[in-house]
C-alpha cells in the first residue's frame, strides 16, 4: 500500500509540468526576494498584458506541435493580420467590430492555406510556413510599402489592450477563454486526443479511423485565426498597427510549448504545459528587470533554461543507457511529413 | 537523368530563366566587376550552405549558423586586431566554430535532444551573450588584414576558388567516401544503418562539428572581405542557407539530397535581391517575392510526386 | 527523483550565475542614508553602436550626479518589447525614464501611463507624442537631419543627377520620418535631382553591402549614396571602393565617426551627419536628474547642464545644438 502511493506520488512528482511549476515558483521566489515590487499585483498584470499574443500563439502552436507539425509562419501572419485590420478600419471604412470579424477570417484563410499545403500536397510544414513566414510578412510590407501605420484607433477599441476590466486586465478574460477552450479541445474530447495519435504515428491514426488531414488542417486554421486575434490584441495594446507587428513572435510561442513540455516531434505534450512554459518565459523576463538584469541575460537564460528542461529528462536517460549498455534508437529531429 | 535529378534541373532551369529575362530585360547586370562581388559575397553562404545539407540530409538541422557566424567573425576580428597575423586568426576562427558545432553535437547526438530546440536555445544564447559581452561595437581590423593582402580581385578569386574547392571536395567526398554515404545511411534509416555497423550518433554529432567549422570558415572568408567586422553580421543566416538547401530538394526528412542541387538554389536565391534591383521592383516586394519562390520550389515537387503517384 | 534532483540544481546554478552581478548594483541602490534617484535610460536597441557611445555620456553624467543609471531596452528594435520595458520600470518604481522611441504610438500609451503614476518622463534621440512627457532633448529635428543631408548631397553632387537611399527596414518608423524630409525637401527645392531607389538592410553592414554593389550597377547614373542608418555608411563605403567608383560616386550618411575614419580619410566617404552622442547621453541624463528633483520645470528657457553649461530650451524641447558634418577635415578630432 505504501509503495504504491510512493509510486503515485513519485510519478506526479516527475510529471515535467510539475517540475516546471517547481521552476515557475523558485523563479517567482527569487525574484520578489531580489525586487520588492515585483510580487505587487500591478506588476503581475503587466506580466499577464505582456504575454497574451505569445500566449495565445503558443496554445494554438501546441495541437500543431502535437500532430508533429511546426508553424513558422504565425508572428508574420500577426503582422499582416494588424494591418489588415487597420487597413479595413481606416480605409475600408468597416466599423471596428466588422474589421475584427474579416481579420479573423483572413487569420483563418492564412492558416488555411498552410493547412491545404501541407494535406493535399504532402509537404513538410517546417518548409511550407519557412514559405509562408516569408510570404505574410512581405506582403504585409508590401500592401504598407512599409511606412504606413495605422493609429488613432477609439478609446473602446483600446480599452481592449491598455485597461482593466472588473479589476483584471481586459485581454485576460479573452486569453482564459481561448486557454480553456484549447485545453478542452485537446484533453477533454476524443477528438483533441486524434492530435497526439496523429502526432504518434500518422498511419496508425488513419488505419483507426481518424481523419488525419482534417485534423491536421484543423489545428492549422486554428493557430491562422488566433494569430488573428493576437493581431488584433497587439493593436489595441500599442495603439497602433504596422508592418513590423510581431517579428520573431513564432520563435518564443515554440520555445513556450517545447518548455512545456511538448516533444517537438508531436504525440506528447499538454496545453497546461504550455501555459506553465508561457509563464515561466513571462516571468524570467520580467524579474529581470527587477533584478536589474539587462535584456540580454533575459534571452541567455531563456536559451538555458530551454536546455535545462530538455536535458532534466535527458541526462537519467543517458546514464541508464550506460549503465544497461542497451543500444537506444536513434534521434530523429525533423518532423516527418504527415503522410494522409 | 532527367527523371532522377528532376528537382535539381528545374532549380537550375529556374536559374538559367532568371538570368535570361535580365540578359533581355536589364544587361546592366552582367558586368564584370559587381558580378564578381556578388559572387564573393555569397561565397561564404555556399560553404555554409554544404554544412547544412550535410545536417539535413542526416535528419537534422541547425538553426544556430547565424549566431555561431557572429561569434567566430568577432573572434577573428578581434584576434586580427591584435596583430595576430590570418594565418592564426582564420584557423581559430574554424576552431571557434568547430568548439560551437561540438556543443551542439554533443547535445543532440550525445543527449539525445531534437536539433531543431537544441539549437534554437543555442542560437539564442550564443546571441544574445555576444551582445551582453561586445555591445554591439564594430571591430575595426588593421590595414592589411583585406583580402589576405592581396589586391581586390585578386582576394575575390581567391574566396570564389576556395568555396568551390571545398564544395566540389564535398560533392566527390558524399559521393567517393564512405562518410558521406553513413550521413545518407543514417538519414534515411538511423536504425538500418545501426545494424548494418555505422553508428549515427557519431555520424550526427560529427556533422555537427562539421557545420560549426565550416560556419568557421564562412566567418573568415567573410571577414576579410572588408576592414570592419559587424558584430551583427550573419543575422538571418540559418534562414538563408536552410531555404537554399529546401529549394534545391534536400528532403528536410533526411536521406535524399544532392550538393548541386543546393548550389543551384544558392545561386537562384542570391540572385533574387539583385535581380529585383535590375528590374527596378521596389524594395518593399522583396519578401513576398522571395516567400513565393520557396513555396512554389516545394509546390512544384508536391504536385509531382502526386502526378506520379496517381499515375 | 533524479531527474527532478537534476533539473533544480542546475536551474539553481543557472540563475545564481545569471543573477551574481546584480547582488552589487541593487545593494549600492539600497544604500543608507537616504535613497538614491534612479534614472532610467532606453536606447531604440541594445547592441547598437551608436547608444553605446550615448551611454558613455550616461555613465558619465549619472557619476557626476550620484544617481541609479539602468540602461535597457529590446534587444531588436521593437515598438511592443519598448512598451514592456516601460511598464516593468512603472513597477519597478524608478524615479524618472528617458526614452528614444523606436514609434510614437506605441510608446506612448506606456509613458502616459509613467506620467500617471507621477514618474517624470522625457524622450531623448527621438520624440514621443508631446503629451507623452515634458521634455525632449533634442538633438536634431527630423526636418533638420532630412534637410541636412538633403542640402549636403544636392551640394556635393551640384545639385543634380541621381541619387539613392539605403535605410535600416522600411518600417523603421524614424527613418520613415527623415525620408519624408528628404523628400519634402528634393521636390521643394532641387528639381534637378531624383531619388532613383530606396533599400533597405536589415541594420547589416554586409547586407548594405551587397545591397550597394546592385544597385551601382543597375542604376549608373546614380552619382550619390545616401546612408540613413549608422551600419549602412562604412557598408556603403565599402561597395563603392569595391566598384572602384570612390569619389565619382559619393557617399554620405549618419553615423559614427569611428566606423567611418577610414573611409573619410580615403575619400570614399564624404561627409557623415552626427551630433555628439557622448554629450546627448550626458545631457539627457542631467535633465532627466534635474527633473525628478524638481529643478527643471516645464515652462523654464534654460538649463545648466553640468560641463556642457546653459542649454537653451525652446518649448518643451532641450537643444542640444545643430549636427556636426564630419568630413576629412576635422574627423581626427572625434574619437567616438
Amino acid at each position: 500500500m505504501a509503495d504504491s502511493t510512493g509510486k503515485f506520488w513519485k510519478s506526479i512528482l516527475l510529471r515535467h509540468e510539475t517540475i516546471l511549476l517547481i521552476v515557475l515558483v523558485l523563479e517567482w521566489l527569487y525574484f520578489n526576494s531580489v525586487g520588492p515590487r515585483f510580487g505587487s499585483l500591478g506588476n503581475t498584470f503587466d506580466i499577464v498584458r505582456h504575454s497574451v499574443e505569445i500566449g495565445l500563439l503558443a496554445l494554438v502552436m501546441t495541437p500543431v506541435i502535437l500532430t508533429g507539425g511546426i508553424d513558422l509562419s504565425v508572428g508574420s501572419l500577426l503582422g499582416l493580420c494588424a494591418i489588415l485590420f487597420g487597413k479595413f478600419w481606416r480605409d475600408a471604412g468597416m466599423p471596428l467590430p466588422v474589421a475584427g470579424v474579416c481579420t479573423l477570417g483572413i487569420g483563418a484563410l492564412a492558416g488555411g492555406l498552410n493547412a491545404a499545403l501541407i494535406t493535399r500536397l504532402r509537404l513538410p510544414p517546417l518548409i511550407v510556413t519557412l514559405g509562408t513566414y516569408s510570404l505574410f510578412r512581405g506582403l504585409a510590407e508590401a500592401i504598407t510599402s512599409g511606412v504606413d501605420t495605422f493609429t488613432n484607433f477609439p478609446a473602446s477599441f483600446l480599452f481592449l489592450g491598455q485597461d482593466r476590466w472588473l479589476g483584471i486586465p481586459a485581454q485576460a478574460p479573452i486569453f482564459i477563454i481561448v486557454a480553456v477552450a484549447v485545453w478542452l479541445l485537446v484533453h477533454g474530447t476524443t477528438f483533441g486526443r486524434s492530435f497526439r495519435a496523429i502526432g504518434f504515428a500518422p498511419e496508425g491514426a488513419r488505419y483507426a479511423g481518424i481523419p488525419v488531414n482534417r485534423r491536421i488542417a484543423l489545428a492549422y486554421v486554428l493557430a491562422g485565426a488566433v494569430a488573428a486575434l493576437a493581431a488584433i490584441i497587439y493593436t489595441a495594446r500599442l495603439g497602433q498597427a504596422k508592418a513590423d507587428a510581431g517579428t520573431g513572435y513564432e520563435l518564443f510561442a515554440i520555445t513556450a510549448v517545447v518548455l512545456g513540455g511538448t516533444s517537438i516531434f508531436g504525440g506528447i505534450g499538454s496545453v497546461h504545459g504550455t501555459l506553465l512554459g508561457v509563464a515561466a518565459i513571462a516571468v524570467l523576463n520580467n524579474g529581470l528587470v527587477h533584478a536589474r538584469q539587462p535584456r540580454e541575460v533575459a534571452g541567455m537564460l531563456t536559451g538555458g533554461l530551454l536546455l535545462l528542461a530538455l536535458s532534466s529528462s535527458a541526462v537519467p536517460r543517458l546514464f541508464s543507457r550506460l549503465r544497461s549498455r542497451k543500444p537506444a534508437k536513434a534521434t530523429q529531429t525533423v518532423s516527418p511529413t504527415p503522410a494522409s | 537523368m532527367l527523371k532522377r535529378h528532376f528537382r535539381e534541373w528545374s532549380v537550375a532551369f529556374a536559374l538559367v530563366l532568371l538570368l535570361a529575362i535580365l540578359a533581355v530585360a536589364a544587361p546592366a547586370f552582367y558586368q564584370g566587376q559587381p558580378l564578381l562581388s556578388l559572387m564573393a559575397r555569397e561565397a561564404p553562404t555556399l560553404v555554409v550552405a554544404c554544412g547544412m545539407a550535410l545536417v539535413i540530409i542526416g535528419r537534422q538541422i541547425d538553426i544556430s549558423v547565424g549566431s555561431q557566424f557572429a561569434i567566430c567573425s568577432v573572434c577573428a576580428g578581434l584576434l586580427a586586431a591584435m596583430k595576430w597575423p590570418l594565418a592564426l586568426a582564420l584557423p581559430a576562427a574554424i576552431a571557434v566554430g568547430a568548439v560551437m558545432g561540438t556543443v551542439n553535437g554533443a547535445l543532440v547526438a550525445g543527449l539525445r535532444l531534437p536539433s531543431i530546440v537544441v539549437t534554437l536555445a543555442t542560437m539564442v544564447t550564443w546571441r544574445e551573450g555576444l551582445r551582453w559581452l561586445r555591445q554591439g561595437e564594430f571591430v575595426n581590423l588593421p590595414d592589411n588584414a583585406q583580402w589576405f593582402g592581396f589586391g581586390q580581385a585578386a582576394g575575390q578569386w581567391t574566396l570564389i576558388f576556395a568555396a568551390v574547392v571545398l564544395f566540389i571536395l564535398m560533392v566527390m567526398g558524399m559521393r567517393h567516401l564512405s562518410a558521406g554515404r553513413f550521413v545518407h545511411a543514417v538519414g534515411s534509416d538511423a536504425e538500418a544503418a545501426r545494424l548494418a555497423g555505422i553508428r549515427p550518433q557519431f555520424v550526427t554529432f560529427a556533422t555537427f562539428v562539421l557545420i560549426g567549422a565550416l560556419t568557421g570558415l564562412a566567418a573568415g572568408m567573410n571577414v576579410v572581405q572588408s576592414p570592419q567586422v559587424d558584430p551583427k553580421s550573419g543575422t538571418g543566416l540559418e534562414l538563408k542557407t536552410i531555404a537554399a538547401v529546401v529549394v534545391g530538394g534536400v528532403a528536410i526528412s533526411g536521406g535524399r539530397g544532392s550538393l548541386w542541387g543546393v548550389f543551384a538554389g544558392l545561386l537562384l536565391l542570391a540572385c533574387v535581391s539583385p535581380a529585383l534591383t535590375h528590374l527596378h521592383v521596389q524594395a518593399y516586394w522583396e519578401k513576398a517575392i522571395q516567400g513565393a519562390i520557396i513555396l512554389l520550389a516545394v509546390v512544384a515537387d508536391g504536385l509531382r510526386s502526386k502526378t506520379i503517384k496517381h499515375n | 527523483m533524479n531527474r527532478l534532483l537534476a533539473f533544480i540544481v542546475a536551474a539553481g546554478l543557472v540563475f545564481g550565475a545569471g543573477c551574481n552581478k546584480s547582488t552589487d548594483s541593487s545593494s549600492s541602490a539600497g544604500s543608507p542614508g537616504g535613497k538614491k534617484l534612479s534614472i532610467a535610460l532606453m536606447p531604440k536597441s541594445k547592441g547598437n553602436a551608436y547608444f553605446i557611445s550615448c551611454k558613455a555620456g550616461a555613465d558619465e553624467a549619472a557619476k557626476e550626479l550620484g544617481v541609479e543609471l539602468l540602461f535597457d531596452g529590446p534587444t531588436d528594435p521593437d515598438p511592443a518589447k519598448q512598451n514592456e520595458i516601460v511598464d516593468n520600470w512603472i513597477a519597478l518604481g524608478v524615479d524618472a525614464i528617458a526614452v528614444a522611441c523606436e514609434n510614437k504610438e506605441g510608446i506612448s500609451t506606456a509613458l502616459r501611463k509613467a506620467r500617471q503614476k507621477g514618474i517624470k518622463v522625457l524622450t531623448y534621440d527621438s520624440d514621443a507624442t508631446p503629451d507623452a512627457r515634458e521634455f525632449f532633448v533634442n538633438q536634431a529635428t527630423p526636418e533638420g537631419i532630412g534637410y541636412t543631408l538633403m542640402d549636403e548631397a544636392a551640394r556635393l553632387t551640384g545639385e543634380e543627377g541621381d541619387f539613392a537611399v539605403i535605410t535600416a527596414s522600411l518600417t523603421a518608423a524614424n527613418m520613415n520620418e527623415w525620408r519624408k524630409y528628404i523628400e519634402a525637401r528634393l521636390a521643394e527645392k532641387y528639381p534637378k535631382m531624383k531619388l532613383v531607389t530606396v533599400r533597405p538592410c536589415d541594420d547589416l553592414k554586409d547586407k548594405a553591402q551587397s545591397e550597394t554593389t546592385a544597385l551601382l550597377s543597375a542604376y549608373p547614373n546614380v552619382k550619390l549614396v545616401m546612408a540613413i542608418c549608422s551600419p549602412a555608411v562604412p557598408g556603403a563605403a565599402e561597395a563603392v571602393k569595391q566598384a572602384g567608383k570612390a569619389g565619382t560616386v559619393k557617399v554620405i550618411g549618419l553615423g559614427l565617426p569611428s566606423e567611418n575614419r577610414r573611409y573619410v580619410k580615403d575619400g570614399v566617404t564624404q561627409s557623415v551627419i552626427l551630433w555628439k552622442t557622448v554629450d546627448l547621453g550626458y545631457l539627457t541624463v542631467q535633465a532627466t536628474t534635474a527633473l525628478a528633483k524638481g529643478e527643471l520645470k516645464p515652462g523654464a528657457t534654460e538649463f545648466k547642464a553640468g560641463r556642457l553649461g546653459a542649454m537653451e530650451i525652446k518649448g518643451d524641447n532641450i537643444l542640444l545644438g545643430k549636427p556636426f558634418i564630419f568630413n576629412k577635415e576635422n574627423i581626427d578630432q572625434f574619437d567616438f
